[in-house]
């Protein structure tokens, strides 16, 4: 039982990380209807600019905890710019195009940041040095204990998910996504620039993608396997039902602990790899008896 | 379909389908098959330092084109996108190897006490006398692949579009990095890569170990999938998977089995993808898993992107554009590491970088492909001087 437990709070706390990239996957496919293929690879941006930031401000402030908080603002600059500029340079053109076009190029922008990551910071595998949060287990309750890197995470993701709810259902830019996401033409004829809102997706998207990178990264170290989180955040969308905001964070949380769950029970029976590919053989199952996941829109098609 | 030049008509329907349907059409195809079986394969003789590295890219383009021709078939004709093709590749390269491996072992299982093994072990030793192992192998690999194609487009049946996506792209990681890695690999107790000496690859009387004759068999196994493509596109099954791209719901109302026939061109994509495992274990003479990553899925959808979805012409052109793009970047690479060295140890990571933007680009200001250029150069000769 408390195997049990430890598993299920760990999955839940790796897998609000999961909900944080899922937030942003969604988002960019409700407001523009862009299946992104790329959300890996923000990761992976996000998640060595935080890296080479934080190595030059903790050169400056000894003090870590601040050093990484102003990197991770950092990140989530630059991450802006960056959604930005890839909105405006490659996915605005392809409004209208072919589903397959579109996805296509979210591919080919995943090889094309990727090849750049690998150019620039190299494939071995780095860490925060020093280390941010300690590697140390936090007794939670009873025997259940948690390595503190996990419990931040999971904080940190838990306030950032908040702040994004509540830009959406506070703020003007919010209420406008949510507006165009719900009906595009809708929200043309009340003057809301769909232009405005896919490029603020966008943003969003290697926002939240950036910090979901950086805090996997403090829990395992930042190579290039970080950047398998985009195919993570796959089957959590399709199980929350790709166009609902917390049908994504609780799907994040639930593939976060599924994934635990079958690397600790189903390990002893197979040679290897199951975290891999446990979400992934569960996704194709939940596609064949659930296809729209649990409060995804259900499409009629008519000819 | 292009325009026939002025002054040429049909009279039969059968001339209407012929796939080369003017005489300057024939002479170009037989330019092009002296070129390619003839002059290639000899250029050698001539050019000692030149025709060799002419062949070696000839391979691999060869290669590419195999297993782009199953992709074409799923995403250009019938409409099923797959981004895990190098799965069915993976499969079509290790049934293969394992036959090659374990057939003369099985051959010699004639007394076993089970039935099944000893006719098995008839069989073999039948197949081995006649050297006929590895065009065994390669029927078998074809249909493994296929099956196993058949399996990951099962809910092709239910789901369309990204959903479908999202199946093609957990079978290539539920494959290749668990399956093959974990299990399949571990076959025999020798960890990781499977080698097949080239002396096992006979074909009757033949060995397929010189780089001509590996030419020679890829050109054959590439005519053979043309072939069955186009010949499958001009008669009901390929209708009707064009039926199923255009419109699924309105063919289904036509009376198209639209389940069957998307499962049936799972299969041929899938056997086209064994093909093409079979020919890089040719090749290579050694697999990995790592030989088989998603990358690869993803660099042959950019193949037929690039040379345009939807044309048997397209996939030829499209991995001429990858191979030989990719050659020039090395050969532009080489000479500038001398000043700048560190150019060469991250070559790999400029290539995917430069691909990555290529596909992103060719998709956003060329979405026809090239096929659809060649198609407007065909046209603009043969309506020249009244093209209206």
């Amino acid at each position: 039982m408390e195997i049990f437990l430890n598993l299920v709070i760990s999955g839940v706390m790796v897998g609000s990380i999961y909900a944080l990239v899922a937030l942003g996957w969604v988002l960019i496919y409700k407001c523009s209807g862009v299946l992104n293929l790329a959300m890996g690879e923000l990761t992976l941006i996000g998640a060595y600019v935080c890296l080479t930031l934080y190595t030059w401000f903790v050169k400056a402030i000894p003090q870590t905890t601040t050093a990484f908080m102003m990197a991770l603002i950092g990140t989530l600059v630059i991450g802006a710019i960056l959604g930005l500029a890839t909105e405006r340079v490659f996915l605005r053109k392809m409004i209208g195009e072919p589903v397959l076009s579109v996805i296509m190029v979210t591919v080919g922008l995943s090889f094309f940041f990727k090849g750049v990551v690998e150019f620039i910071w190299g494939t071995d595998t780095r860490v925060f040095t020093p280390e941010v949060f300690s590697k140390k287990p936090i007794p939670i309750w009873g025997k259940i204990y948690v390595d503190s890197v996990y419990l931040w995470s999971f904080v940190a993701a838990i306030v950032l998910l908040l702040i994004f709810v509540s830009f959406f259902k506070y703020t003007r830019w919010g209420l406008a996504m949510q507006a165009t996401a719900d009906d595009e033409m809708a929200a043309l004829s009340l003057g809301v620039s769909a232009k405005f809102v896919y490029a603020l997706a966008w943003a969003i998207a290697f926002m939240a993608a950036g910090v979901g990178g950086t805090l996997l990264g403090n829990v395992n170290g930042i190579n290039i396997s970080v950047g398998y989180l985009g195919l993570l955040v796959l089957p959590a969308v399709v199980l929350g039902g790709l166009n609902s905001v917390p049908g994504a964070i609780i799907g994040g949380i639930i593939i976060g602990v599924l994934q635990n769950l079958a690397d600790g029970y189903l390990s002893e029976f197979t040679p290897g790899g199951v975290k891999e590919v446990a979400p992934l053989a569960f996704m194709v199952i939940l596609l064949l008896f659930k296809p729209y996941g649990l409060w995804g829109w259900v499409r009629i098609e008519r000819v | 379909m292009s325009w026939l030049p002025c002054g040429l008509y049909h009279e039969h329907y059968r001339e209407d389908h012929a796939w080369w349907q003017t005489t300057f059409v024939k002479g170009k195809m037989l330019l092009l098959a002296i070129f390619a079986i003839v002059i290639l394969p000899y250029l050698d003789l001539v050019a000692p330092d030149l025709g060799p590295y002419l062949l070696n890219i000839a391979v691999i383009l060869l290669y590419t084109i195999l297993a782009a021709s199953g992709v074409q078939l799923l995403i250009g004709y019938c409409g099923q996108v797959t981004l895990g093709h190098a799965a069915y590749v993976a499969i079509g390269a290790y049934t293969c190897c394992l036959v090659l491996m374990h057939g003369p072992a099985l051959a010699a299982m004639t007394n076993d006490p089970n039935p099944i093994v000893r006719t098995l072990a008839a069989l073999f030793s039948l197949l081995m006398k006649a050297g006929l192992l590895y065009p065994a192998g390669i029927i078998l690999a074809g249909l493994a692949a296929g099956l196993w194609c058949v399996i990951f487009g099962l809910p092709s049946a239910k789901v369309k579009g990204f959903y479908l996506i999202m199946t093609t792209i957990a079978g290539q990681w539920i494959t290749v990095e668990f399956f093959i890695t974990q299990y399949v690999s571990q076959i025999g107790g020798r960890q990781q890569a499977f080698t097949v000496l080239p002396e096992h690859f006979t074909i009757g009387p033949f060995t397929i170990d010189s780089d001509r004759k590996i030419y020679y068999l890829g050109l054959a196994l590439v005519g053979l999938v043309v072939a069955v493509t186009a010949n499958l596109l001009r008669s009901k099954p390929g209708r009707a998977w064009i039926a199923i791209r255009d419109n699924d719901i309105a063919a289904e109302a036509m009376g198209v089995n639209i389940v069957a026939y998307k499962l049936l061109a799972f299969f041929v994509a899938g056997a086209m993808g064994g093909l093409a495992g079979v020919y890089w274990l040719n090749f290579n003479y050694i697999i990995s898993p790592e030989h088989f990553q998603w990358f690869w899925s993803l660099w042959w959808v950019g193949v037929i992107l690039i040379g345009g979805v939807g044309s048997i012409q397209g996939t030829i052109f499209g991995s001429m554009f990858m191979v030989l793009v990719m050659e020039g970047l090395k050969a532009l690479i080489v000479p500038l590491s001398g000043a700048f060295p560190e150019l060469l140890d991250k070559f790999l990571f400029i290539k995917e970088a430069l691909f990555g933007l290529a596909i992103a680009l060719f998709l956003i200001y060329e979405p026809n492909g090239l096929a659809y250029r060649w198609w407007q150069l065909k046209n603009y000769f043969n309506l020249w001087p009244f093209s209206y």
